[in-house]
């Protein structure tokens, strides 16, 4: 006994340091991607509020900029409004519409605070439980994919975007409607990669790709980005696609939330399928 | 006494502002270059500070810096790692009488060649096990020292012009 306390008393600083060394890492590996959102729920009111004055000021620095892209949206959005259209017959006049129906909503949101050069990135941003938004909802920036929702606190979200090494979303090419998955290895935060798209299917530098609809995250169609190299150097059937974001990672302001109405619905769906 | 501790914490949580919100916001090559200027806070520390304490500073340090830019446990981690060696490289580097109460580890009071091995062997110390627990693979190993090698070499650089800027030989009491 006596020999344990001489040895402790010599190694007390050791002994000290693999224990929070053993603290820090449990934190690090356990639960791998998202140790961060139990944190984040009781510590993000305060640094979130720190980020948000920031963003606030960087914000006002480009008020021009967003009052022009605010616009233009605009004006896009007055031309689709039902003042604009006239019937042609008038016997069609009324229309009881019973064909479609509304599954995906949206929500805007601020971005205030977000990271490009980090192999895991996240983004942070000012919309949280109290403004509807939930984990897995998927996130938007003017037109192009952006993100998932990882984690909520009441008044802060925090997003898994593009640029994160455990991304990966479901994508079509436009033109000829083959399936891949977006990636991203790292390094440059405009330039992405498709994989999974087969070898036979054609490519060209320039195509588009948009997102498949497949996943509950995003409506189908969001713009993704284009084709800026194709890669048929593996022996595989793949190709390997670097596509140039559509989305600009370094300039966020104002992002969409999706959320969709049927979620519930297909997932439970999925899983009963899973249980049998 | 109280004056030292509360420019110590001052210091620090002023670093881990200034790391937050403006330097990890710097994209030098997607990313290469990427400086963790807050350890400067753990680096003046006294040296008089007993090591369980510059521990425990460390730890604390490194858990506020995560708060601000996740994966909560990699400063952490790196900052403890950085606590435990910060002593020993000091006592290495020691003058043959031991440093006496007034001296502060700057480049004011140790002189240039003195704080250039000191902050430069702990900072790669910190760096190098910073960015291989945040990738925590070894492929593309030459890209990791490369990055570990830049980035250290911007944070000692940039640590180095600070002190210039924010001490001179009357002020360097505190």
């Amino acid at each position: 006994m006596k020999n344990i306390l001489v040895l402790i008393q010599r190694f007390y600083l050791f002994l000290m340091f693999l224990a929070l060394q053993i603290f820090a890492l449990v934190f690090l590996f356990r639960n791998n991607n998202f140790h961060q959102a139990e944190f984040i729920r009781h510590s993000s009111d305060w640094i979130g509020g720190i980020y948000s004055k920031r963003a606030q000021l960087s914000e006002y620095l480009r008020l021009g900029e967003i009052n022009d892209e605010l616009s233009l949206e605009n004006a896009q959005l007055r031309s689709q409004s039902a003042d604009n259209f006239i019937a042609i017959r008038s016997d069609v006049d009324t229309l009881s519409d019973s064909t479609f129906q509304q599954r995906y909503t949206y929500r805007t949101a601020k971005v205030v605070n977000a990271t490009v050069n980090r192999e895991k990135n996240y983004i942070t941003i000012d919309r949280g439980t109290n403004g509807g938004v939930l984990q897995d909802m998927g996130v938007i920036s003017g037109g192009n994919i952006l993100g998932v929702v990882r984690s909520v606190s009441e008044h802060f979200a925090i997003v898994m975007p593009v640029l994160h090494a455990d991304f990966k979303a479901s994508v079509r090419l436009k033109k000829s409607g083959a399936f891949g998955s977006l990636v991203w290895a790292g390094g440059d935060a405009s330039l992405a990669d498709v994989i999974e798209i087969p070898k036979n299917i054609p490519v060209a530098p320039g195509d588009t790709l948009v997102t498949s609809g497949y996943s509950t995250f995003f409506p189908a169609n969001i713009h993704v980005g284009t084709i800026q190299e194709i890669d048929d150097e593996s022996d595989n059937n793949y190709h390997i696609l670097k596509i140039k974001l559509g989305v600009d990672f370094r300039r966020l302001d104002h992002v969409l939330v999706v959320s969709d109405i049927m979620k519930t619905e297909q997932d439970s769906l999925l899983k009963q399928m899973g249980e049998d | 006494m109280l004056q030292t501790i509360i420019l110590n914490i001052v210091r620090i949580l002023f670093l881990i502002l200034l790391q937050s919100q403006i330097v990890s916001r710097i994209d030098l090559f997607d990313g290469l270059i990427l400086p963790w200027v807050y350890i400067f806070g753990l680096l003046m520390l006294p040296f008089e500070t007993p090591r369980w304490l510059t521990m425990i500073i460390a730890f604390v340090t490194g858990l506020l810096m995560d708060f601000f830019s996740g994966p909560i446990g990699l400063h952490t981690s790196a900052c403890v790692v950085l606590g435990y060696a910060q002593p020993i490289v000091q006592k290495i580097l020691a003058p043959r009488e031991g440093y006496d109460l007034t001296q502060k580890p700057t480049v004011q009071r140790m002189g240039l060649a003195w704080y250039l091995t000191y902050a430069g062997v702990l900072t790669l110390v910190h760096h190098s096990w910073f960015f291989f627990m945040e990738v925590f693979r070894f492929s593309d190993f030459f890209y990791q020292i490369f990055h570990i090698l830049l980035s250290s070499l911007a944070t000692i650089v940039l640590m180095t012009i600070g002190q210039y800027l924010i001490y001179n030989s009357k002020s360097s009491q505190l």
